[in-house]
C-alpha cells in the first residue's frame, strides 16, 4: 500500500471517526493486517464446523471429506489414481473448473466495487443480462467466422453487463442513490426483462419449441472450444477467467482508473479534494464490474449452456455466490480466484454423484450449504476480530463506555 | 506479541460458537437420518435417504438411476414423486436405484453421464428442462436406456432413439376436478371458479383447460378466472393472487403452481372457500377446504417405465392418461363427497373415450 493511501486512510478516520468507516478502507485494513492467514483461518475452522455436523449425524467426517476431496477431482493430481478411477477424477477436476470459471469473475465483479468503496450486489442481474446477450448473439448470426462469433459474443455480454451495472454508477454520481438499493432492483428489472424475452411467444423465444419457455440454441460456430474431456467438457473459458483477473490486478494496483478507484474508496471527500472526478470513477468502476459479470455469463453461455430457460434465470444465485467468493478472496485477484476454485470445487465435491451413497445425499448436500454459510459468517465477522486485535481504539467506543480500562489495554496490546 | 495471540483467541471464541450453533442444528438433522434409517429404505414414504438399497436385492441385476432437478427430493411434488416411484420398483420389481440430485443446470450432463457410465439399464430425467442434456448424453451413450418425464422425448423430431418421453395427459385430471367445481358452485349459488399457475407452459395450462371445460361442462353459467404467479416456489406471490381472485368472487381455487401455489390454498383456507390441488394428493393440507386435488402421477410414470423396460418393452412416448391411471384426481373432501359417484361416473366416460377433455384455455 502507497504512503498515500495509509495516509488517506488514516486521515479519514481521524475526521470522522468509527462510524464513518467506508468499505474499502476496511478492506484495506483487513487485508493490511492479516493477509492471507485470516481467509486460510476462516476456511479450515468451516471444514471443522461441518466435519463436526457430520459426526454428529452418526457419519464419519474423514471419509466425507476424503470423498468430497476426491469428488472434487483434484486426486486427478495424484499420479497413483489410475484407470477409471483416474477417468472420473478427470472428469470431476474439469467440472470443478467449469465451476470455477464463472465465480472468478462475479467475484471480481464484486472486488472491485468494494475496492472502490461501493457494494455491488448487482452480480446478478448484470450476469443475467450477460446471459440474454450470449445466447441471443450466440444463437443468431449463423456462418459468422467461429472466433469473430464467440469474441462478438463475449464482448456483447461484457457490454449488456457494464451497462446494466453502469446504471446504478450512474444514479450514484448523478443523484447519490445507494447502490446497494439500486443494483438489487436493477437485478429484478433484468430477471423479469430476461423472462419476458424468453417466454411463450417472447421476443427472443425459440420459434421451434412453441410448448417450452427457452431461447435458442448456441450455434455450434459460437460454442467455446473444448479443451479437455468431452461432455461437458472444460473450454478455453478459464483460461479467459484467468486472464481477466491478471487484467483486474494490473488495472487495480498499476493504473491510474485503478488508484482513484482505491482512493475515492478510503474517502470520496479527500479524493474530491485531491482533484479526482469521484463520479466519474464511480461510474467507471460500475462499469467495469458489470462487464466481468457479462463475461462470466458469456463463458457459461458458450462453454456449456448452450440454451437459456425462463427457469434458469428464475433460479440462478451465481451473482450472490460472487459476494462470497470476493468477501473470501480479500478483494484482491489472487484472493478471488483462489476462492473461486475453492468453491467450484465444493460445488462438485458435494454434489451427491460423487459421494457413495452410505451418506445421506441431503445431507451433503446441506453440507454445502453449512459449510459456505459457515466461511460467510466468519468472513463477514472477522472485521470484529480484526479491530479488536489493531484497530480496539476504532471500535473502542463502544467498549470505553461500560470498560474503559479493557479499552484502552487492548489498544496497548496492539502496540 | 500479544497483539499477535488474539485473533487466534477470538477466533477459537467464534468457532466455539459457530460449534454451538452447529451442535444445536445437528440434533434436528440427527433425527432426520435417524427417521430415514429406521424406515427401512424401500417402501417406505421417507424422503430424505436416496441410498441405493441394494437390502435383499432379489434380482438387483437390473439397476435403475434418476436424475432429479434443482428442487431435489424433498419438494412434496415433481422430484419427490419420482423418487416414490423408484422406491415403488425397488420394493416390487427387485430393481436396484440410485439417485442424484442436481443442484444446478451445470451438474445435469455430469450426473446423467456417471449414471449411463455406471452400468444402469434406465437412467430418468426429471424434467423437461434436462432435455438438451439428456440429448448429448443419450447420443453418446446409445446402448444405455433414457426416460424424462414432461417430454415428448424420442418422440420429437431430431432426437436420440433411445430417449422415451414420460407425458401426462394433466387436462384429463384437470376436467374431473373442474367438474366437481362446477357442481359444487351450482348447489351453493356461487359463481365464480379461478385458478392459479405457475407460468404459461404446456403442463399447467394442460391443467387448467381441462379444469375451465370440466367446471363449464356442469355449470354452463359459471365465471372463470385465471392468473400466473410466474413463480414455483414464493408462496406469497400464488396467495396473493388466489386472494384477489377470492375478492372477485372466486369460491374455488385450483393451484397449479407447485409449491407456490400452496399459497393459493392457504389462501383458500383463510377465507373458508374451496381449494384444489396439484400433482400430489394435497388434502392433508385441509382436510376441510381441499376440494379433491388433480394428480399427475408421476411415481406411477416411473414406475410403468422400469417395469416396461424390465419386461423388454421401451418406447419413444410413453403416455401417461386417465386410461391407465397415470392422472387422476385425490380425495375428495366433505364438501364434494354427495358428488362421488357422479364423478366417477365422468371418470368412467373419459376412460371410455366418450368424453375427451380439450388441451386449450377457454379464459386466459
Amino acid at each position: 500500500m502507497s504512503l498515500l493511501e495509509d495516509e488517506l486512510q488514516s486521515e479519514a478516520e481521524e475526521a470522522k471517526g468509527a462510524a464513518a468507516l467506508s468499505p474499502a478502507s476496511l478492506t484495506a485494513f483487513r487485508r493490511g493486517i492479516s493477509g492471507i492467514t485470516v481467509p486460510i483461518l476462516t476456511t479450515v475452522i468451516a471444514f471443522i464446523a461441518g466435519g463436526l455436523i457430520v459426526l454428529a449425524t452418526g457419519h464419519n467426517p474423514l471419509s466425507t471429506y476424503s470423498s468430497i476431496f476426491n469428488g472434487t477431482g483434484l486426486n486427478w493430481l495424484f499420479p497413483w489414481v489410475s484407470g477409471a478411477e483416474r477417468a472420473t477424477a478427470a472428469g470431476n477436476l474439469q467440472q470443478t473448473l467449469l465451476n470455477a470459471t464463472p465465480l472468478i469473475l462475479v467475484g471480481l465483479a464484486v472486488a472491485f466495487a468494494f475496492r472502490a468503496g461501493m457494494f455491488n450486489i448487482g452480480g446478478q442481474g448484470q450476469y443475467t443480462v450477460g446471459w440474454i446477450v450470449a445466447v441471443w448473439v450466440g444463437s443468431s448470426f449463423h456462418g459468422m467466422p467461429s472466433l469473430l462469433h464467440i469474441a462478438f459474443a463475449i464482448v456483447a455480454a461484457a457490454a449488456a453487463g457494464g451497462a446494466w451495472a453502469g446504471i446504478a454508477g450512474v444514479l450514484k454520481a448523478t443523484t447519490g442513490a445507494n447502490e446497494v438499493i439500486s443494483t438489487i432492483m436493477l437485478n429484478w428489472i433484468a430477471i423479469w426483462v430476461g423472462v419476458y424475452c424468453f417466454q411463450l411467444g417472447g421476443p427472443l423465444h425459440n420459434p421451434h419449441m412453441p410448448s417450452t419457455p427457452v431461447s435458442s440454441n448456441v450455434v455450434s460456430g459460437a460454442k467455446l472450444p473444448v479443451i479437455w474431456g468431452s461432455l461437458q467438457g472444460l473450454d478455453v473459458g478459464i483460461f479467459i477467467s484467468l486472464a481477466l483477473a491478471v487484467v483486474f490486478g494490473l488495472v487495480i494496483n498499476r493504473t491510474r482508473l485503478g488508484y482513484e478507484a482505491r482512493t475515492v474508496g478510503f474517502n470520496p471527500e479527500a479524493a474530491d479534494y485531491a482533484g479526482m472526478n469521484v463520479g466519474r470513477t464511480w461510474i467507471r468502476v460500475m462499469v467495469i464490474c458489470g462487464a466481468f459479470a457479462g463475461v462470466a455469463a458469456s463463458l457459461d453461455m458458450l462453454g456449456w449452456k448452450f440454451n437459456l430457460f425462463t427457469n434458469d434465470i428464475l433460479v440462478s444465485q451465481i451473482g450472490f455466490y460472487g459476494i462470497a467468493v470476493a468477501l473470501l478472496g480479500r478483494n484482491t485477484a489472487g484472493g478471488t480466484v483462489a476462492a473461486a476454485l475453492l468453491w467450484g470445487a465444493l460445488l462438485t465435491g458435494t454434489s451427491s454423484r460423487n459421494f457413495n451413497l452410505s451418506i445421506d445425499p441431503t445431507l451433503v448436500q446441506y453440507l454445502t450449504f453449512m459449510i459456505e454459510g459457515i466461511i460467510v459468517l466468519l468472513v463477514s465477522t472477522d472485521v470484529i476480530t480484526l479491530r479488536l486485535l489493531k484497530g480496539g481504539r476504532r471500535i473502542g467506543l463502544t467498549f470505553r463506555r461500560r470498560r474503559p480500562d479493557d479499552a484502552t489495554a487492548t489498544e496497548a496490546g496492539a502496540k | 506479541m500479544t497483539g499477535r495471540i488474539r485473533p487466534v483467541g477470538l477466533l477459537a471464541l467464534a468457532a466455539a460458537l459457530v460449534l454451538g450453533i452447529a451442535a444445536c442444528g445437528s440434533s434436528s438433522s440427527t433425527t432426520t437420518s435417524t427417521t430415514t434409517g429406521s424406515g427401512g429404505a424401500a417402501a417406505s414414504s421417507s424422503t430424505t435417504s436416496a441410498s441405493s438399497t441394494t437390502g435383499s436385492s432379489s434380482g438387483g441385476g437390473f439397476k435403475v438411476g434418476l436424475v432429479t432437478d434443482i428442487g431435489g427430493l424433498n419438494d412434496h411434488g415433481f422430484n419427490h414423486l419420482s423418487y416414490q416411484g423408484l422406491l415403488q420398483a425397488e420394493s416390487q420389481l427387485g430393481v436396484k436405484g440410485t439417485v442424484l440430485q442436481s443442484q444446478s443446470g451445470a451438474d445435469y450432463v455430469p450426473n446423467l453421464t456417471r449414471l449411463a457410465q455406471a452400468g444402469n439399464k434406465l437412467v430418468i430425467a426429471v424434467g423437461f428442462l434436462m432435455a438438451a442434456p439428456l440429448e448429448q448424453v443419450a447420443t453418446k451413450y446409445p446402448n444405455v436406456h433414457f426416460a424424462i418425464i414432461d417430454s415428448p422425448g424420442g418422440a420429437a423430431p431430431d432426437t436420440a432413439k433411445n430417449i422415451e418421453g414420460i407425458d401426462f395427459a394433466e387436462q384429463e385430471a384437470g376436467y374431473p376436478a373442474g367438474y366437481l367445481t362446477g357442481l359444487y358452485l351450482k348447489a351453493h349459488n356461487y359463481t365464480t371458479a379461478s385458478t392459479v399457475g405457475g407460468q404459461s407452459i404446456p403442463p399447467v395450462d394442460l391443467y387448467i383447460a381441462g379444469f375451465q371445460a370440466g367446471v363449464k361442462a356442469s355449470d354452463p353459467s359459471a365465471k372463470l378466472l385465471n392468473a400466473y404467479s410466474q413463480d414455483f416456489v414464493a408462496q406469497d406471490k400464488c396467495k396473493e393472487l388466489a386472494l384477489n381472485q377470492i375478492q372477485a368472487g372466486a369460491k374455488v381455487v385450483f393451484q397449479v403452481a407447485g409449491a407456490c401455489g400452496l399459497g393459493a390454498i392457504s389462501a383458500a383456507v383463510q377465507n373458508k372457500d374451496q381449494a384444489i390441488g396439484v400433482d400430489a394428493d394435497q388434502s392433508y393440507l385441509s382436510p376441510t377446504y381441499v376440494l379433491t386435488s388433480a394428480e399427475k402421477k408421476v411415481d406411477t410414470g416411473v414406475f410403468t417405465a422400469i417395469k416396461n423396460l424390465q419386461a423388454g418393452q421401451f418406447s419413444s412416448n410413453l403416455q401417461e392418461d386417465i386410461t391407465n391411471g397415470g392422472v387422476g384426481i385425490g380425495k375428495i373432501g366433505p364438501a364434494g363427497t354427495q358428488w362421488v359417484s357422479q364423478i366417477n361416473g365422468i371418470i368412467a366416460k373419459m376412460k371410455s373415450g366418450q368424453i375427451k377433455p380439450p388441451t386449450t384455455l377457454l379464459v386466459k
